[in-house]
């Protein structure tokens, strides 16, 4: 009897390893639906155990509590389960300290399940899913407690009801449980999460690079962007498929902290339900916020936006792009990448895009100039500096690109800053003066890559026909496009931020700084420096030397919260309930800062536009002029 | 932040040079010229408007290009040898290290000026018409003289340019030699200077082609002149169209500089240069109506105050630079600030008229809200915290005095304590300002109490300090600035008279016949006659000066006088008020001529007597004796800008003790105001 036990459990996980094995087969056929995408699967199979155990768990490891709680019951499952599965060969079954390793495992994992089960008990998180979830650590500690029940038997050579039936009863029903949740259920994600990793789209993210810029589009094809689910590629279907719904992404997301209509999680299971062809009642996590009622059915082949779909449109318009889902997503999911795909087929197809953004898309067009004003005042507000144009032909070592801020009037402070200092040091620098036009940036967060790519022709043009060493902007947008997204137009320039050229001026001694008693002044990262640039330090160097004390908001660096001015949902007439920018200046306040230092056209305008009383909002270049004390 | 205020932040490209935005300051004369030369004062005057952002500063408002238009009369700028060039070139540097332009008036003033100056010459004009204001009689200009003042012009022309200065104005407004030309009412010439309009206009073509011809292509050449002289027989407003559009179709103008009215006499001077009495940019439609005829870049002053009526004026095409001359004195800062988003840190100007007053009764332009403006080198507009110990300073009055050493101290770094009686700061400005025309005063309290809450000063409204009070608060430093109360003066039977401020308080509301009498000579006993005559009074005004209100200066003079005369109140100078007596309900009052010593009796209903204030000193009186310093200023220190000796000396449970203000002697607003800053930057 003991004996037999112990060769039908080993059964039962083959049989389970064979049903979870089916259940796949429909997944795979599914996502075979998607559009082809040249990825190396064997050098991705390869490298998945090293993505998993350093770039997934550097993520997951944010939050520790899962993480111990996903080691354990992840760890003890597969590992008890593995072994078991060994135990086919009557010699490992006759080996006392080979159960006992199996008893370990499957303990450990019954640890791990009551820590799932912790999770959503008693009271379900906000941002954790409901649904199957709440009966998965049931599934599993069945499993589990069969596999120790049986284990402990085969130690202690006792049989008997206890020690057999009950724990083979138990894994069966276990078992199904989880081909179940496999299957149809949250358990997906060991599946469709491990052939992710393998096939992701920017496998440079792996080992702590960076990717980040948006891919040029054929603009000759006859789909542009994603419309149904199939226009995506075939792996960004298992990416929706990998989402384990723990709802990172939506704790981080400015959209749906100040109820803006989107919730990175509700749009990525949206996602997932419409290519299962699911309706969208079987997602059980927070919805959009006061997103606005859909027929929530789809399939692989409907279009997914839309008051018929399974998104709504607002939903894709609250985006800010500011990566911090990305940032926080264990399974490395790209829902910018997605949000872009989705909002170019709505732009390029369909010309759905809101009032504001299709009137700064036509001035863009029409001008190079999103808000269409002449590109001979950009740089009014230097008229009272030294501020030499480059002309064709011309030749200078810094071009100083001054991007649609400098129209502002508080913005032109920070750049008559910026002169200032560049005058000081006698740094050689140029602007482009009436040859600057838009980078493209904010019309390729809006989807219109044709404009994107008309523009980005000219200005890359443009730039070709003059000589500079390399370019200087203090727009981190702007930045990122001509760092990121030109070289793959053609055009690849050494590309500084203001911060950086500050930073290495002052390291090499061209300007001296004395740190000014100052009230605690805290950095508000751009998102388009710290998460898609990784630069947070030269910003906070310059300011432990200008400033005489400093704090950090407790969401800074790559964790920042965006100030909601990118992506182009300032001109996208979102509806909001509470405006992002004042959240961020309460952590500002919570943080004690009496300044906030910005470094960037977009945080400007949006955190100074936040009511008072609030703290100050100053240029990183304003705080360092106010320091030089010699150069 | 107002509207349009995006508009003024264009820059502006006139010929070679390329103003930074559409704010700038009018050439006048503020009285700072030393030996004709624009030295130190002048220069820093200018040079803060530059480093408070100013696109334009235009400085020497009648700069003198000839020896018979002497630059004397308003210690102004003299370009008639090339002695003047390396003070322009100094000057120039300054205002330019601060990214402005800076540009120069010259002139000839023809017969409006005097030949009893200087050079003893007579003066010139285009015919022999006597000027009311200036009272000289020229001589009328031969052919020879007309030669010799358009090469004047051209080499004073030269010389700005060799002075690194951006450009320059002549002027043919306010009755210069130029639009003495132009102008029907004073040119009455049979040669081709004179006649048809075109004949007057041939004048100022040969001195502008001259100038031109002297100065290159790089090089601004504008002028100011007249929308309108608002005078019978003078330049209609075609006229000045047709002269503008004129020289500007010839390509003599870069821009012009447009005002409305002229000033040939006291009324017409006090029109051009609008006090408070006045609506905001009254001209401003002159202005217009010639920037849409005349194809040149047109700028205008006069009494564009604040930011959103300069900012409409722009936006909606009036003007392509908006001068805010008066507006800089009060605050040299407005761009800065404007640009910084601090609007409401802009001192605004109220028109009081004080700048251009003073030039006549005192002889330099001040400020009568701001004590720093023309004392640039010793007082400043940014005060900056101390970096020695901090005190606890107790200001006892919260009148512009105390509000003053309160924002000053507090900017110092200092914790500050304001009692105020009263339940609103202000004192007695609070009484001034409900004369009349008198209310934009108000402007000076509003700003000085916004700034000191805003500085965190801690304000004690309607508490009046006792000594106990004060010394609870262990103070290291007490200001006494309680200011004064109204006197009734050394009269016999002033016990039965009433003051002016009794008037204004509202303590008595005269009906009736009533006698004025007037021993100061202020903005006081004009402006409650006024009052009192606007509320039925039966109003007699004495006083024992030869003019009524004769200390005002020549903006505000007239204005008082034109309300006393359309209100019917009698006018007596040269009187003294000896003895009032009472006779049944009504009162007599003896009146004795200050020439003839004749006396005179009227019997009226109330007497209102304004002699001035006396000092509320008991507080002061009281605390002075345990101070260290004894309540005394140590002058020397003072007048050196370092700290009192009392205050550097302080030891732990002492307090040093200053009055300021009226609290000391009965004085103005401009007094106490440099009292407090002068006294308290040093803490």
């Amino acid at each position: 009897m003991r004996q037999r036990s112990g060769a039908i459990a080993a059964g039962l996980v083959w049989g389970l390893g064979a049903a979870l094995a089916l259940s796949a087969v429909p997944m795979v056929r599914r996502w075979r639906k998607g559009q082809a995408k040249p990825v190396d699967m064997v050098r991705g199979l390869a490298a998945v155990p090293k993505r998993y155990l350093v770039d997934v768990h550097h993520a997951v490891e944010r939050r520790p509590g899962a993480a111990r709680m996903h080691a354990l019951v992840a760890g003890g499952t597969l590992a008890g389960t593995t072994l078991l599965a060994a135990g086919i060969v009557s010699a490992f079954r006759n080996n006392r300290f080979y159960w006992a390793s199996v008893g370990v495992f499957f303990t450990t994992a019954i640890a791990g399940t009551w820590l799932v089960r912790k999770r959503r008990s008693p009271q379900k998180p906000s941002y954790l899913s409901g649904g199957k979830f709440l009966w998965l650590p049931y599934a599993l500690g069945a499993w589990n407690v069969g596999g120790s029940l049986l284990a402990l038997g085969q130690i202690v050579g006792a049989g008997g009801v206890l020690f057999s039936a009950v724990p083979l009863f138990l894994m069966l029903v276990g078992g199904a449980g989880i081909v179940v949740q496999v299957a149809r259920g949250p358990m997906r994600h060991a599946f469709s999460g491990v052939t992710w990793l393998a096939a992701h789209s920017r496998p440079e993210r792996f080992g702590g690079g960076r990717s980040t810029e948006l891919r040029p589009l054929d603009l000759a094809a006859p789909m542009l962007g994603a419309m149904v689910p199939s226009d995506f590629g075939w792996n960004i279907l298992a990416s929706f498929d990998a989402c384990i719904e723990c709802g990172r992404c939506e704790q981080h997301c400015p959209a749906f902290a100040a109820g803006q209509r989107l919730n990175p999680k509700a749009l990525v299971q949206g996602l997932a339900l419409a290519a299962r062809g699911e309706e969208a009642s079987a997602y059980t996590g927070s919805p959009a916020p006061h997103a606005p009622p859909v027929a929530g059915k789809g399939s692989l082949s409907s279009p997914v936006i839309g008051v018929d779909g399974m998104i709504h449109p607002d939903t894709l318009w609250a985006c800010t792009t500011c990566r911090a889902c990305v940032e926080q997503c264990p399974m490395m999911i790209e829902h910018v990448d997605t949000i872009v795909d989705l909002r170019r087929a709505q732009t390029l197809m369909l010309g759905e895009v809101r009032p504001g953004a299709a009137e700064a898309l036509r001035h863009l067009r029409e001008s190079a100039e999103s808000g269409g004003r002449p590109l001979s005042a950009r740089a009014d507000g230097l008229a009272g500096e030294n501020v030499p144009v480059l002309e064709e032909g011309g030749e200078t070592d810094v071009l100083l690109w001054l991007g649609e801020g400098a129209y502002e009037l508080r913005y032109a402070r920070t750049l008559r800053a910026l002169v200032k200092l560049l005058n000081m040091t006698g740094v050689n620098f140029a602007i482009l003066g009436e040859a600057e036009l838009d980078c493209g940036d904010l019309a390729r967060r809006l989807g219109d890559e044709a404009t994107f790519q008309m523009l980005a022709g000219e200005v890359i043009d443009t730039l070709g026909r003059r000589r500079f060493k390399r370019i200087v902007t203090a727009d981190p947008h702007a930045l990122n496009v001509l760092r990121n997204e030109y070289p793959a137009l053609g055009g690849t320039w050494e590309v500084l931020h203001h911060t950086a050229l500050l930073d290495e001026l002052v390291s090499a001694g061209r300007l001296k700084l004395d740190a000014r008693t100052l009230p605690p002044v805290a950095y508000h990262d751009p998102c388009y420096l710290a998460r898609y640039n990784g630069e947070t330090d030269a910003p906070r160097r310059l300011l432990a030397a200008c400033c005489s004390q400093t704090v950090e908001m407790e969401r800074h660096g790559r964790q920042a919260m965006c100030c909601g001015g990118g992506g182009g949902n300032p001109v996208s007439d979102v509806d909001v309930v509470e405006r992002i920018p004042d959240l961020r200046m309460q952590q500002a306040a919570q943080s004690g800062a009496a300044i906030v230092a910005v470094a960037c056209p977009g945080c400007t305008a949006m955190l100074e536009g936040v009511p008072e009383p609030r703290a100050e909002v100053k240029d990183i270049a304003e705080l360092v002029l106010d320091a030089v004390v010699a150069v | 932040m107002s509207a349009n205020i995006e508009a003024l932040f264009k820059p502006l490209r006139i010929r070679n040079i390329t103003i930074r935005n559409r704010v700038m300051s009018t050439s006048h004369a503020p009285g700072y010229g030393k030996d004709g030369k624009p030295q130190e004062r002048y220069q820093l005057y200018h040079a803060e408007k530059a480093k408070g952002g100013i696109g334009l500063t235009m400085f020497g408002g009648s700069s003198s290009v000839a020896h018979d238009s002497p630059a004397t009369p308003w210690n102004q700028v003299s370009v008639v040898d090339d002695s003047v060039i390396p003070y322009f070139q100094q000057f120039a540097d300054r205002v330019h290290g601060h990214g402005a332009k800076l540009m120069i008036q010259i002139t000839h003033m023809g017969r409006r000026t005097r030949w009893d100056t200087d050079a003893w010459l007579p003066v010139i004009g285009p015919s022999p018409r006597r000027e009311p204001a200036s009272r000289s009689m020229p001589k009328e200009m031969e052919i020879e003289d007309i030669n010799r003042v358009v090469k004047a012009f051209a080499d004073a022309a030269r010389r700005c340019k060799e002075g690194g200065l951006d450009g320059l104005e002549i002027s043919g407004a306010h009755g210069h030699l130029l639009d003495q030309f132009w102008s029907p009412s004073v040119n009455h010439r049979v040669d081709g200077y004179g006649g048809s309009l075109e004949h007057r206009m041939r004048f100022g073509i040969e001195v502008l082609s001259a100038i031109r011809e002297a100065v290159g292509e790089d090089f601004v050449v504008g002028m100011r002149m007249s929308g309108n002289e608002l005078l019978t027989n003078g330049l209609s407003q075609e006229d000045c169209i047709a002269i503008a559009s004129e020289y500007a179709t010839r390509g003599l103008v870069d821009f012009v500089n447009v005002v409305g009215g002229q000033a040939r006499d006291e009324m017409s001077h006090a029109v051009s240069l609008p006090n408070m009495a006045f609506p905001v940019a009254p001209f401003l439609h002159l202005a217009s109506a010639i920037r849409r005829e005349a194809d040149v870049p047109v700028f205008h002053a006069q009494r564009i105050m604040d930011v959103a009526t300069a900012a409409r004026a722009v936006a909606e095409g009036h003007v392509d630079m908006v001068a805010m001359t008066r507006a800089h004195i009060a605050d040299p800062h407005i761009v800065n600030k404007l640009a910084a988003g601090r609007a409401d840190d802009i001192r605004q100007c109220i028109g009081a008229g004080y700048c251009i007053d003073r030039i006549y009764v005192g002889g330099d332009a001040l400020c009568l809200q701001n004590a720093a403006t023309g004392r640039e080198a010793t007082m400043p507009h940014d005060v900056t915290p101390t970096t020695g110990p901090k005190c606890k300073i107790i200001i006892v009055g919260g009148g512009v005095a105390g509000l003053e050493a309160a924002r000053v101290s507090a900017l110092r770094g200092h914790d500050v304590v304001l009692f105020e009686r009263e339940n609103e700061t202000g004192g007695q400005v609070n009484l001034a300002a409900k004369a009349g025309w008198r209310e934009a005063l108000t402007g000076i309290v509003r700003w000085l109490d916004a700034q000191v809450r805003k500085l965190g000063v801690d304000v004690r409204t309607g508490t009046e300090a006792t000594a106990e009070m004060v010394r609870i608060e262990k103070p290291d430093v007490v200001i006494v600035a309680t200011g004064g109360a109204a006197w009734r003066g050394e009269v016999e039977g002033a016990d039965l008279v009433h003051t002016t401020a009794d008037v204004l308080s509202g303590a008595v509301n005269p009906a009736g016949s009533v006698l004025l009498y007037d021993e100061m000579g202020q903005h006081n006993a004009a402006s409650v006659g006024e009052v009192m005559a606007t509320r039925g009074c039966l109003v007699e005004m004495a006083t024992h000066d030869r003019l009524i209100a004769q200390e005002v200066g020549t903006t505000n003079q007239p204005v008082h006088l034109r309300e006393l005369y359309k209100h019917g109140v009698i006018m007596t100078p040269n009187m003294e008020l000896r003895e009032v007596v009472r006779e049944g309900n009504r009162l007599v009052a003896v009146l004795r001529n200050t020439m003839t010593e004749e006396e005179e009796e009227r019997l009226v209903d109330h007497v209102v007597v304004e002699c001035g204030t006396l000092p509320r000193e008991a507080l002061y009186m009281e605390l002075k004796e345990a101070s260290t310093n004894h309540g005394q200023t140590d002058i020397p220190a003072l007048l050196n800008g370092v700290t009192q000796p009392a205050v550097a000396n302080l030891k732990n449970g002492e307090y040093a003790l200053f009055r300021i203000g009226d609290a000391v002697a009965g004085r103005n607003i401009h007094a106490a105001l440099y009292d407090a800053l002068r006294l308290c930057k040093d803490f």
